[in-house]
């Protein structure tokens, strides 16, 4: 059978086309590198400095420090919410357990920019004041509804008579999660967490409308300084951040063997 | 069983509590806030006047300058979701029906840059569409333009349209693969052996029954491109903004929050809208297959 095979001239469609998928990626990298002040291609000589630059960068080191601690915090906080929301969802009947779903998954419906300018709106009504916590709400809610998704389907994979029996053989609430639960869940959890990191980490639709001075995200302070800068080491902290990103993919695809393609639906 | 004590009931409420509580308060009242803001105050000379109107809408239609920008959000989009379509559908032929190494390198590389920041892939494009970028060198070591007065699609309505539909790709290509896996080889078998050419295979077989996956891709495209603010931002210059960028204009730089917030409330209606057509249309359009022809 020659099922699993695609015409020569679709394969040639498809590959050209995964090239310039792959340009706007590696264009940065290439451009990270390149001897001269400002940036044309084609890139010319090679140097490091840019990586230097920009690592030793005071504003850029506060900003990735601010990015990782929110995306920690963020990623904490929906896995604690999200977490027993889904074992509900997925385990028990109960009356509104449609509107629980519809809400959870709002966040994922209504644009980013209208949550955030939201927030900045209902944070000033209540004079709630502190950009770190109101970045921190702001990135749960948008993380949430990954957290759900991700552990829901862990849950559905799970066999529930395992946990009935268990629990006829006199095992505890708690004790049912931790041994018979947690071990067949853990991976879509892990998966959930790292969802949750890359969203937050990424984030600039929420993190535009409530940052401050001293609450920079990273995203945020790469959109300032393209417009500021024009040498390489914006290309560097591209290049940074690409590879990052990769790390990311490896580390979900080998170390976890969840497919990438769960992020995109 | 005296251990059992609390009904499935009441331990759902409280295992979903803290979400549920959470989000009332995080999503949906702010939400509810702005929607109510929109409708209930208005900024005269500076200052923000409360009390019922409707005064941000009519402003938002009738200024030339605003009903402009709606538009070229709208088309822009639109755009986007139509190139996506006809960009993903030979990369959806690929996951779904290339051998395994072509499928899982389409799979990753289309994944890709969903986990590169936006600031970073926009950046990217940048660097390839100005003067002095890949194109453009390109072209003129072709002989195609001169150096003297290089090609630049960079702040241009393509270069955002190019950006949008390279990012946003994964959310046409995988539920279009995964409709095109779902269809059974004997279907088309059926078609080629009654005589049917390739092309009328897949005229008549094959792109009517993906046509579940574009109608999850396409709405999803359109919506993610319509809020889309930093792509636009970088790539499209501030000679035509988009929603995402008047109303951040609106609310951080003029401090007219009722307007911000009636111009968010629009996009979330348009976005709602064009969700709820596609399914419409869908489900028509599935009942009238599962009755016979129309």
């Amino acid at each position: 059978m020659t099922d699993a095979r695609i015409p020569l001239p679709l394969l040639a469609v498809v590959l050209a086309l995964l090239v310039v998928i792959v340009a706007p990626l590696a264009v940065p990298v290439a451009m990270s590198i390149s001897d001269t002040p400002y940036i044309a291609f084609p890139p010319e000589g090679f140097t490091l400095e840019w990586y230097v630059n920009v690592l030793t960068d005071p504003e850029a080191q506060a900003a990735l420090v601010v990015s990782l601690k929110l995306a920690l915090a963020s990623t904490l906080a929906a896995l604690a919410l999200g977490i027993p929301c889904a074992m509900a969802l997925v385990r028990l009947r109960f009356p509104g357990r449609g509107a629980v779903l519809a809400l959870v998954l709002g966040p994922l419906v209504v644009p980013l920019i209208v949550t955030g300018v939201g927030l900045l709106q209902f944070f000033s009504l209540l004079g709630l004041r502190g950009a770190f916590l109101q970045l921190w709400i702001g990135h749960t809610v948008v993380c949430l509804p990954y957290v759900v998704r991700s552990v829901s389907g862990a849950l559905t994979t799970a066999d529930p008579t395992q946990e009935d029996a268990a629990r006829v053989l006199g095992a505890g609430p708690v004790q049912v999660f931790l041994r018979v639960i947690w071990p067949q869940i853990r991976h879509g959890v892990a998966a959930a967490a790292i969802f949750a990191f890359i969203i937050s980490f990424d984030d600039f639709a929420i993190s535009m409308w409530l940052s401050d001075a001293r609450n920079f995200p990273l995203p945020l302070y790469l959109y300032a300084a393209i417009q500021r800068f024009f040498d390489p080491s914006i290309a560097a902290l591209s290049a940074l951040m690409v590879f990052f990103a990769l790390g990311l993919v490896l580390l979900l695809e080998k170390g976890l063997g969840i497919g990438v393609r769960r992020i995109a639906g | 069983m005296t251990r059992r004590t609390l009904s499935p009931a009441l331990l759902g409420w409280l295992l979903a509590a803290p979400a549920v509580l959470f989000l009332l308060g995080g999503f949906v009242l702010p939400a509810a806030q702005t929607l109510f803001l929109g409708f209930n105050a208005k900024t005269e000379a500076g200052v923000m006047q409360y009390g019922l109107t409707l005064d941000n809408y009519r402003r938002a239609f009738a200024n030339d300058l605003y009903w402009r920008v709606l538009l070229r959000t709208v088309r822009l989009a639109a755009s986007a979701a139509f190139v996506a379509m006809i960009v993903g559908y030979p990369l959806a032929w690929a996951v779904a029906r290339g051998q395994a190494w072509l499928s899982r390198t389409v799979t990753l590389v289309l994944v890709a840059p969903l986990l590169v920041n936006v600031v970073v892939r926009s950046y990217g494009w940048s660097a390839i569409l100005s003067r002095s970028g890949l194109i453009a060198w390109a072209a003129i070591g072709l002989g195609v333009a001169s150096a003297d007065e290089p090609p630049a699609l960079l702040y241009t309505e393509w270069a955002v349209l190019i950006a949008s539909v390279h990012v946003f790709l994964p959310f046409m290509v995988l539920p279009l693969a995964g409709a095109l896996s779902r269809i059974p080889p004997a279907v088309e078998q059926a078609a080629m052996v009654a005589g049917a050419s390739p092309f009328r295979v897949f005229l008549r077989v094959t792109l009517p029954l993906s046509l579940p996956g574009l109608a999850v891709g396409l709405p999803l495209v359109f919506s993610l491109t319509a809020a889309a603010y930093v792509t636009p931002q970088i790539l499209g210059g501030n000679f035509s903004p988009l929603l995402g960028t008047l109303i951040e204009q609106q609310v951080l730089t003029l401090h007219d929050w009722p307007f911000g917030a009636a111009l968010s409330t629009l996009l979330v209606v348009m976005v709602l809208l064009v969700n709820l057509l596609f399914i419409g249309v869908l489900a028509r359009r599935l009942r009238g297959w599962t009755t016979g022809p129309a």
